[in-house]
């Protein structure tokens, strides 16, 4: 049956139709025949047992993961939970009940979330499986992993914080919700949900001016087989005697507090922060009124306390003072125990034993004030934005802000050219209405410059400005989204070019690709194109095809201005007439016809700037030869400096007198024919 | 070879779940577009504000204080420069831009609409048409960072009584959401697509929370449990005249005596603990719901109240203008 959207059903306890473990399933059949002839009983017609071993595994020492659906409060946070039970979700509606409790009650959860304040107890990670439990408890069966966490515990902190036997049970419960309604389920698949809740609440701490102190708590599930007998067996009843024996731990720890018992002065202030004996006063039993048993409301300060007219004991201290009967009875209460305490004394400290339990799953939290969702909401200041509060002083160091009606504010602004200035700016965030239809949209601009104004008071308003520059910016961060504006550009801008061109020709484009405009595709236009025309070509070759082009070509011919014999005798400098007549006439004519010489050089040759012309270009050409000549052949032998000085000097002394070095015979000077025979 | 190819799987599975919670503003490329649909998704992105640097949201800390929430209207001339601002990005030379402001007028029409679009579940119809002015509030509050999920919903009615009630995403009356997002640890975006008559904020609901009523006199801290019917899990009494004092265990804090709660319980008959309670009857008594606060005025108070300009509009013209 569903349960409806925003339901859920409450089950107190979903039990598993077997406890997880190893288990045998043995099938027997016995078959009988009847026959008129004969009967078959079983043992004729036997059939072999069948043994089946299941294991039915279920987390022992670690809690899967995704077996959580939920933490509250959520790992690791700060918040004022102080008002709310620690509870765990688990998907697996069967499991608090899955494992068997020695010595509890059929169908109690085996596990439980306990809540540890820092300090109290340790917490101890990657611990050897063996080592999770209490030395001397062993847990049988399957260990599914090798290294658990366990806390270690004393048997005082299990009294003060671990739920009792009777808690146990009412600690876990089951939960259906609709598989539809996200909100409730959380992710599960089928919709039942498991459920533990702690049972303490996360209180924060007092700091010695009353205000509330952070607390950090570890919520630990803990796995209680085998050690079931060390919880308590039932929560312990507020009596006069344990009374005393609270205030006997208090004295040995503390002994200042009982001197401030017997002088009836105020408590010594409190510790900040986690401090348990300071959070265990919220249920420290309180003296009793004067000659009253009192109800459990009465003597403890969970609440009605005020209400009864009795003063509450821890804080203020002002019991003692105020009224008479009460300091008496507290003080004839202390007498009767002076006799225990001394006998406490001697004893020392009682033997506090410590417990191991594996951890199934752990997570922190830290309980901040007592300041609720509730109390931050209605304490809201609620405004438009742009005003500025009611701030308690105003900022030192700094001009008041400077916000107008239409909700600019004023800030420092630097000019390109460097000038300090103020401007105007408002942010997207407005607190009037602003003009946002129609004709009143702003404009396309193309720069920030475009959107810059400056207004009566001589001020610039950069808003538009600023947010065409982040604009700008934020697109250049993202190369994707520059080369998507780049393909729309060429893909889509070049798209609607081409259409606006086509439009313009549309009866040649029409006519040409033989479809109506509507139906032209601009991205398939070019083959469609080039399709049409092979098309056309194909159809009439002639109209578009001509004959084929001739293996060889005339060359141009050439032109000439004049006749041919003229422009001959031109070139070579003659008569034209000596080129006419006959042949013979014209070789005669040539033979004796003077060659025109030019006497240009040799009229010339007697000038000085001609001569030395001349003489430059000799020099220049000896020297190289003489130098090629040289370094090659003689360099080593004959000229030994540094380098070989070519200058005017070499060339008028050393190259004259060497010259015949030069150009002399290879052989040696004293060389004769004589001396090699 | 197996162990590669099993790594191969568990990466694949590992990118299947991070695509599948990925949030689904995708758009399809569909048929008449003013623009492709990657940059209609940056551009709607950048509508909502998405990225913009906080100190261009809210420029000077003054204006949203601690404990403050800040009411406001959106400046769609702001979010169009924006968007030229993106668009410039794309045009090259004059060309470019007369082709540009050719098609603007159909690109702002288009994320107009798709703006109004981008928190649509799916399965819920498609906003479209002139969007109204965009609004929201910036909350600065202890309550974010501690309260992490805050439910935020919107009405375009005045409720009335009816501030419990439950609605459905598509109600007719709710105000759709654009943008609910934690811009630092203690401060909240919303902005929504019109103008609210009445906001919720809610504690999240982190499943079903169970506690007390808790309550600090100073000195001391008491806890007390109204008891609920069992049948119709109305509380026995409203006004509190049942109330039962949650007992505490003896030298514990915050540890609860079950036990005796129990006891207490028992007196009242309706609540089932009479006859032995058991984990569902205890579970029961002990649902808390979370707070729902409800922004709405009865009264529309006066814009002087609501926003105070340091500098006012006489003085300022009067400074500009040598009156």
């Amino acid at each position: 049956m569903p349960v409806g959207e925003g339901k859920f059903k409450l089950y107190a306890k979903l039990t598993p139709p077997l406890e997880a473990g190893l288990w045998r399933l043995r099938a027997d059949q016995h078959f009988e025949a009847q026959t008129p002839e004969t009967g078959l009983d079983a043992n004729d017609l036997r059939v072999d047992q069948e043994n089946v071993h299941l294991r039915i595994r279920s987390p022992r020492y670690l809690l899967p993961p995704d077996q959580i659906l939920s933490t509250y409060p959520p790992a690791n946070s700060f918040g004022s939970y102080g008002s709310r039970l620690p509870q765990v979700v688990i998907k697996r509606r069967t499991l608090p009940w899955e494992r068997r409790l020695e010595g509890a009650p059929d169908k109690t959860p085996w596990f439980a979330l306990v809540l540890i304040a820092e300090g109290e107890a340790k917490l101890e990670t990657s611990v050897d499986v063996n080592n999770c439990v209490t030395a001397g408890v062993e847990l049988e069966g399957l260990k599914e992993v090798a290294k658990g966490n366990c806390l270690v515990a004393k048997k005082s902190l299990i009294n003060r914080v671990f739920p009792t036997k009777r808690d146990l049970d009412l600690l876990a419960h089951a939960r259906e919700v609709d598989i539809r309604d996200t909100e409730l389920m959380m992710g599960d698949d089928d919709g039942f949900l498991a459920v533990v809740i702690s049972n303490r609440l996360p209180l924060p701490g007092k700091d010695e001016n009353g205000k509330d102190a952070p607390v950090k708590y570890l919520a630990c599930l803990i796995n209680l087989e085998g050690q079931y007998d060390v919880l308590l067996d039932r929560s312990p009843d507020p009596t006069f005697a344990t009374q005393f024996l609270a205030k006997h731990l208090v004295y040995q720890e503390q002994p200042a507090l009982d001197d401030h018992l017997v002088m009836g002065t105020a408590l010594a202030p409190g510790h900040p922060g986690a401090n348990p004996l300071e959070l265990g006063e919220l249920t420290n039993p309180v003296p009793l009124a004067s000659g009253s048993i009192g109800s459990h409301s009465t003597r403890y300060q969970s609440g009605a306390a005020v209400g009864a007219g009795v003063k509450p004991y821890a804080g203020s201290g002002q019991w003692s003072t105020s009224s008479s009967a009460t300091t008496t009875s507290a003080k004839v209460a202390l007498q009767m125990a002076e006799s225990f305490r001394i006998v406490d004394r001697v004893q020392a400290t009682p033997y506090d034993p410590e417990y191991r339990f594996p951890v199934l799953l752990h997570w922190s939290f830290t309980t901040t004030g007592d300041t609720t969702f509730r109390s931050l909401m209605t304490n809201l200041d609620s405004r438009l934005l742009g005003d500025v509060g009611n701030p308690a002083k105003p900022l030192s160091g700094r001009l008041p802000l400077e916000v107008v009606e239409s909700g600019h504010i004023g800030l420092g602004h630097q000019t390109r050219e460097g000038d300090r200035v103020r401007a105007w700016y408002r942010g997207p965030l407005v607190p009037h209405p602003t003009k946002n239809t129609g004709a009143d949209r702003l404009k396309l601009a193309h720069s920030s410059d475009q959107l810059r104004v400056v207004i009566p008071d001589g001020r610039e308003d950069l808003s538009l400005a600023t947010a065409f520059e982040i604009g700008r910016l934020l697109t250049l961060s993202q190369p994707s989204i520059i080369a998507s504006l780049m393909r729309w550009r060429q893909a889509d801008y070049h798209a609607a070019r081409l259409r606006s061109l086509m439009v313009s020709n549309r009866n040649l484009w029409e006519e040409l690709l033989g479809v109506g405009f509507e139906k032209i595709d601009l991205h398939k236009i070019g083959p469609m194109a080039g399709r049409f025309f092979a098309e056309a070509i194909v159809k009439n070759p002639e109209r578009f095809l001509g004959n084929p082009r001739a293996r060889v070509t005339p060359g141009r011919p050439l032109e000439f201005e004049g006749k041919p014999i003229t422009l001959l005798a031109r070139g070579l400098g003659l008569e034209p007439a000596l080129f006419t007549g006959n042949l013979t006439e014209v070789l005669n004519g040539l033979r004796d016809a003077k060659i025109p010489r030019d006497d240009l050089l040799v009229n010339d040759l007697g000038r000085i700037d001609v001569r030395e012309t001349l003489g430059i270009d000799l020099d220049r050409q000896r020297i190289d030869l003489v130098s090629s000549a040289l370094s090659n052949k003689l360099l080593n032998d004959h000229l030994t400096g540094p380098a070989f000085p070519v200058t005017d000097r070499l060339r008028v002394d050393v190259l004259d007198d060497n010259l015949d070095v030069i150009l002399r015979d290879p052989r040696p000077l004293d060389f004769t024919d004589e001396d090699q025979s | 070879m197996i162990n590669k190819s099993s790594d191969i799987l568990e990466h694949l599975g590992a990118e299947l779940q991070k695509t599948a919670r990925s949030p689904s503003a995708e758009f399809k490329r569909d048929e008449n577009t003013a623009m492709p649909a990657e940059l209609r998704n940056w551009l709607v992105q950048l509508r909502l504000l998405e990225g913009v640097p906080f100190a261009n949201l809210v420029a000077d800390s003054e204006l949203l204080p601690q404990e403050s929430i800040r009411w406001f209207y959106m400046d769609r001339r702001w979010t169009d420069a924006l968007v030229q601002g993106s668009l410039s990005v794309g045009t090259v030379n004059s060309d470019d831009r007369i082709q540009i402001d050719a098609q603007y007028a159909a690109i702002r029409a288009e994320l107009d609409t798709e703006e109004r679009n981008v928190r649509r579940h799916k399965g819920m119809a498609r906003l479209a048409g002139q969007p109204a002015p965009i609004t929201g509030f910036l909350l600065r509050s202890s309550a974010v960072s501690g309260w992490p999920g805050l439910h935020v919903r919107a009405f375009n009615v005045d409720l009335e009584d009816k501030d419990d009630d439950r609605f459905p995403e598509n109600d007719p009356r709710r105000i759709r959401l654009l943008r609910l997002e934690r811009l630092a640890p203690a401060v909240l975006l919303c902005m929504f697509d019109g103008t609210p008559k009445v906001v919720h904020i809610e504690e999240p609901r982190q499943g079903i929370q169970f506690g007390f009523m808790h309550e600090d006199n100073g000195n001391q801290r008491s806890a007390k449990l109204r008891p609920r019917n069992k049948s119709d899990f109305k509380y026995l009494d409203e006004d509190g005249g049942k109330d039962v004092d949650v007992p505490f265990r003896v030298g514990s804090s915050g540890v609860v005596d079950i036990r005796r709660l129990s006891d207490a319980l028992a007196a009242h008959t309706e609540t089932g603990a009479d006859d032995g309670l058991d984990s569902a009857e205890y579970a029961l008594q002990l649902i808390r719901f979370p707070w729902r606060q409800v922004f709405g005025e009865i009264e529309v108070p006066p814009i002087a109240a609501m926003f105070r300009a340091t500098i006012e509009y006489a003085p300022m013209v009067n400074a500009t203008f040598k009156l």
